[in-house]
């Protein structure tokens, strides 16, 4: 009786097969996403920097550091007209054009003669863009001044 | 004797569950790195460009300020920029008292300036001011080489 049972049993309902998800289809996306991520990582560029240890000097504003600044200044002003930055230093006059070329020169021709400690002190006008602050900045670093402020009226 | 032919096939498919595994921790970190690296650095920030700069090799306990210009009314006129700190939109008197919270907490602090090359330098010096008032003497300005 019992084997007849059994015999009915499987015919109505079949012992449950080892079913499996097919996972193929998803590993392959997976792996899509994965290795667009590292490939998006890998392709963007770092950043570059340019330090600064005295940002800004005003007349309202204490040095920031507690080390002695250089007794010798030497001041490059930003003017903006039109569409041209022009630095001014003492004499002299760089147009936007030569700021990476003569102003650099004249900087590197200067500390020859005067030495390490000098304060250069960078002054730009209100309606200068920054991308011209930074190439004059720059400028100064290449030039290997160390003490770089620039003028900040609160 | 068929049946068991039938399990012994199944049960010999490659165990792929650990690889998943290894797989979704990998693209979460991918997402979770992305998301952070969106909200601290503002992506439509053009960054002015220097030949020469140094990369940051320890970026802990840095203050990233993202300056990010606004599109005026005429090309003549510049609107003030958005200054985002952390994702978040701060004047400038917040940032001032920001800054000294940060300073307060973190005596090291030090500082990177992301300000778009077209901002003009009235923008930009209240910054310099306040990281100046705050008694932070580290600041780095963001630049990108021209070959990138």
């Amino acid at each position: 009786m019992a084997i007849i049972y059994s015999k009915r049993r499987s015919r109505k309902m079949p012992q449950p097969r080892n079913v499996i998800p097919n996972m193929t289809p998803m590993v392959d996306v997976v792996m899509v996403i994965l290795i667009f991520f590292m490939l998006g990582s890998s392709f963007a560029s770092p950043e570059l920097f340019l330090t600064n240890h005295s940002p800004a000097i005003g007349s309202d504003l204490n040095p920031p550091t507690a080390a002695p600044m250089p007794a010798m200044t030497l001041q490059v002003k930003l003017e903006r007209y039109g569409l041209h930055t022009t630095a001014i230093i003492g004499n002299g006059e760089f147009q936007t054009q030569d700021l990476s070329g003569a102003l650099q020169d004249w900087l590197t021709q200067k500390r020859a003669i005067l030495g390490d400690q000098v304060h250069i002190i960078v002054w730009p006008q209100s309606n200068v863009p920054w991308q011209d602050v930074i190439t004059v900045y720059h400028n100064c670093i290449k030039a290997k001044y160390i003490h770089v402020a620039f003028k900040a009226e609160g | 004797m068929k049946r068991r032919t039938i399990s012994h096939m199944h049960n010999e498919q490659v165990n792929v569950t650990p690889l998943i595994d290894v797989v979704m921790c990998l693209i979460i970190f991918f997402l979770l790195v992305g998301h952070i690296a969106k909200q601290v650095s503002a992506q439509n920030v053009k960054v002015p460009i220097a030949k020469n700069g140094n990369e940051l090799e320890d970026r802990s306990g840095q203050v990233i300020i993202n300056v990010v210009p606004q599109k005026g009314p005429t090309p003549d006129y510049q609107p003030p920029p958005e200054i985002i700190v952390f994702g978040k939109q701060v004047s400038i008197d917040e940032l001032a008292d920001e800054l000294n919270d940060y300073k307060s907490n973190n005596p090291d602090l030090t500082l990177i300036i992301r300000a778009d090359q077209s901002i003009q330098y009235k923008y930009i010096s209240p910054i310099l001011i306040s990281c100046a008032k705050a008694g932070i003497d580290t600041v780095n300005f963001a630049i990108q080489n021209p070959s990138q």
